[in-house]
């Protein structure tokens, strides 16, 4: 490993600390950002633009559910495959990559950290080993709570307090990050086949999916937690469930975040803006959710962005695949994960010859576009829902060039020109607003910039995309494309672990994971239902369940104490 | 015309444990234009490393060709462990002398396969076009699509002189097949267009088929229940029961047509 490492004459954009592209020397000094160095390597940037590690905010790539898609889509497997070097395992799959892949493809466009937003917490070991053999990224991950038979009894009885004592329990238990929430209710209604909108009662539980985020949101604001609660809405991917999304993000309008960020991170919300009654008269309301977006401080998003053709789709939320399955008759999987969250698989493809994919692939950009502050958006795929990561230099270049958005919706179906809005928006990306979508806003937003991600500013974690284009070039699409897909190098702590597109060292990933401190008295009743639970419902004994240290075999602990 | 020569080495094959030869870097279309040095350069993989066409097999070229259609490669040894024998070609011909491994002709677009032997596993796998003839028998999922993939054939013409195993044309989409022998169970399954024609018997043909047609001049057994009869019909001055399915996919999907010997 290379002790000092100065980049020189790169032109740099750190957002976080309001570098807008300015011709800027990077000093590291093992494995983080300081002033000055003494007797470095040196990296001539030669004029290229250089930014932050990336930051992903939402993107499936561990655990469960992705292995499952795996083992059910051999035909995903055969695409993509490399052979071992002598850096690299050996790689296959393009929507559902394996772990190697997956770590070599996100590094060589400049990543270097990635969010696995779906954990089960009963396989949360599955997640964390899956992690472990993913290379080079640091990572963290969100368990699944929201359907969760404890949370729902809390949610019922009203008790905030406790409902907080059980979710510190439970993201400590898992290793995990914060508050995943998906379709919360409809995953369980799902077991008595049915789902449920914002305000169905679940059945049994008699509660409603908007007190359930409600509560969990309040629960989550009770700790200094680095992330706000992270949520895929209810009735996700059904014509004009747009409304539904406003009244989520609605309902946690008045609850207090412990500190300035958003109280609800809504995520792929292209899959949540839909207008239209039917696939008859379907179109994007985008236009509305950037408005709600636009004139409210307490809501972030991420776009979900469509990128065309074949792709996995993956989620917690099994009455939304098993809709998608009816709808292309394909091979679907289904699976209950006892008492606290489901899950569904589903292949799909994304043609811009039928008109519902093409207004989708509109939707995720008109967000991005719309949304005039960007510090509210990340760019995301949902990988693999709407497209796999791999996708993101196309995102990448759409964003940044209003011409090519135009040629390529030329070619589309022509519902683009009367039932979306992108062919209207003139709006183009800079490079300063696609480091913030692609790094600073995913770091801000999960509390990891004063962690040392996602900026360059002194102290942070020596991570650094150099990509091969000047600023001089950003009309040039193709160009774009290619730079922010295979980075000229991407360095890792310090450590160059892609040169010209290759990937050259693969050190292990760090995995961040939150510690709410709770108060104990609450802790200590919580426990004792808790107890009861598992003994007469859990399959797994209580002592058994909580993920091992060994199972973060480098670690970042942030502790979220109790806010008194 | 350009006949290329390739034997495989005794010793190459000698061991207890047979390492499998992958060859689909020899094709006509890959070694038009190659000299025989260049040729004998040509890597292959070996189980798992790559080594040189020439470490593994005796390599002589005979005469010149203007394109790839002139190119005939001819395979001599112990062809039992060698794969994917012509997979992806174009054009040309390629003979195999003996029994072949797995994925012969497989993706192949144009040009002829013969193999004077049997042929494993997956033949003609996912094959868009051009002709392969097998004089032996054929293993399971002749002409099939890959695993998890849902489109098999697409074009061309396959023959095969024994029987076949299982899954003969999985989602075969089009193209032809013909089997003198008997096929094992499933031939047609999932099948969409095309022909498969099996002059022996047959076991359950036609299970979720949607569309194409098989024709069983033997006899089936376990026929599907899910078949309806329409009519007896003439086909080349035989008498056969005809039937429409799979009605298992739907009464609006069940486009396929089976033919058995009356």
């Amino acid at each position: 490993m290379v002790e000092e490492l100065l980049i020189k004459n790169g032109v740099v954009y750190d957002p976080i600390n309001g570098v807008k592209g300015e011709k800027k020397d990077i000093c590291i000094r093992d494995g983080k950002i300081v002033e000055e160095v003494k007797n470095p390597k040196v990296i001539d940037a030669e004029g290229r633009v250089v930014m932050p590690g990336g930051v992903d905010i939402h993107a499936h790539i561990a655990g469960g559910k992705v292995n499952s898609g795996r083992l059910f889509r051999p035909e995903d497997g055969r695409k993509g495959i490399e052979p071992k070097t002598k850096v690299c395992r050996a790689q296959s799959g393009y929507s559902v990559p394996n772990t190697f892949a997956t770590g070599y493809r996100y590094a060589r466009m400049g990543y270097t950290f990635v969010m696995e937003p779906a954990m089960p917490p009963i396989a949360a070991r599955h997640t964390h080993e899956e992690l472990i053999d993913t290379p080079i990224l640091d990572n963290a991950a969100l368990p699944l709570i929201d359907n969760n038979w404890m949370t729902m009894e809390y949610v019922k009885s009203g008790d905030i307090d406790l409902l907080a004592a059980y979710i510190a329990w439970m993201i400590k238990a898992t290793k995990g990050y914060g508050v995943k929430i998906v379709n919360p209710g409809g995953t369980e209604a799902w077991a008595w086949a049915k789902n449920c909108e914002l305000n169905d009662a679940v059945p049994y539980f008699d509660v409603t999916p908007a007190e359930i985020v409600k509560s969990l949101a309040e629960a989550n604001e009770r700790f200094e937690m680095p992330h706000s609660i992270h949520v895929h809405g209810n009735m996700l991917g059904h014509p004009g469930n747009y409304v539904v999304t406003m009244k989520t993000f609605d309902l946690v309008k008045g609850t207090k975040p412990y500190r300035d960020r958003p109280v609800l991170h809504g995520t792929h919300t292209q899959f949540h803006s839909y207008g239209g009654t039917t696939w008859g008269d379907f179109e994007s309301q985008a236009k509305a959710i950037a408005e709600y977006i636009n004139s409210n401080e307490h809501a972030s998003i991420d776009i979900g962005s469509v990128i065309l053709g074949d792709t996995t789709t993956m989620t917690a939320d099994g009455p939304m695949e098993y809709s998608l399955y009816q709808i292309t008759g394909r091979k679907w999987t289904n699976h209950d994960v006892e008492l606290e969250t489901g899950t569904g698989i589903t292949p799909f493809l994304y043609s811009g010859k039928v008109s519902v994919h093409t207004i989708q692939w509109a939707i995720g950009q008109e967000l991005a576009l719309l949304i005039k502050d960007p510090w509210k958006v990340a760019l995301t795929t949902d990988h693999p829902n709407a497209g796999p990561f791999i996708g993101y230099p196309i995102l990448i270049s759409m964003l940044m060039n209003k011409r090519r958005r135009d040629e390529s919706a030329e070619e589309m179906h022509s519902a683009i020109f009367d039932r979306a809005e992108l062919p209207s928006i003139d709006r183009e990306y800079d490079f300063y607003e696609i480091a913030i979508i692609t790094r600073a806003m995913a770091a801000k937003t999960l509390g990891l910039a004063e962690h040392g991600k996602g900026h360059l500013g002194v102290g942070a974690d020596g991570d650094v995309a150099i990509y091969d284009i000047t600023p001089e070039e950003r009309d040039d699409a193709g160009k774009i494309q290619k730079a922010f897909l295979n980075a000229k190098y991407t360095i890792k702590g310090g450590e160059i672990v892609v040169k010209d597109g290759e990937v050259v060292a693969a050190p292990q990933g760090k995995t961040f994971f939150v510690t709410p401190e709770c108060d104990e008295k609450l802790m200590d009743e919580m426990m004792a239902k808790l107890k009861d639970t598992f003994e007469h419902y859990y399959s797994v004994s209580f002592a058994n369940y909580p993920v091992q240290d060994a199972y973060v075999p480098n670690p970042y602990e942030i502790r979220a104490p109790w806010r008194s | 015309m350009q006949q290329i020569s390739l034997k495989l080495k005794e010793e190459v094959m000698k061991g207890v444990a047979k390492i499998p030869i992958v060859v689909d870097s020899l094709t006509p279309d890959k070694l038009f234009g190659k000299s025989e040095s260049e040729i004998k350069a040509e890597k292959v993989w070996w189980g798992n490393r790559q080594e040189n066409t020439g470490d593994l097999f005796e390599v002589e070229v005979d005469g010149e060709a203007g394109s790839a259609s002139e190119v005939k490669i001819v395979l001599d040894g112990d062809l039992s462990r060698v794969k994917y024998i012509g997979a992806g070609m174009t054009a040309g011909e390629i003979e195999a002398n003996g029994d072949v491994d797995m994925h012969c002709g497989a993706m192949m677009r144009g040009g002829k396969i013969t193999v004077h032997g049997n042929a494993d596993c997956w033949a003609g796998r996912e094959m868009h076009g051009g002709e392969l003839l097998i004089e032996g028998d054929a293993g399971a999922n002749l002409c099939a699509m890959y695993r998890g993939e849902i489109t098999g054939m697409t074009g061309g013409k396959v023959v095969v002189e024994g029987d076949a195993g299982e899954c003969v044309g999985q989602y075969m989409a089009g193209g032809e097949i013909l089997i003198k022998g008997n096929v094992d169970i499933l031939a047609g399954l999932n099948m969409k267009g095309g022909r498969i024609t099996i002059e022996g018997n047959a076991v359950m043909p036609g299970a979720d088929m949607t569309g194409g047609e098989i024709i069983v001049k033997g006899k089936v057994e376990d026929m599907i229940p899910s078949f309806r009869f329409v009519e007896v019909s003439t086909l080349d001055g035989a008498q056969y029961r005809k039937y429409s399915g799979d009605l298992a996919m739907t009464e609006k999907q069940a486009k396929g047509l089976l033919y058995v010997r009356a």
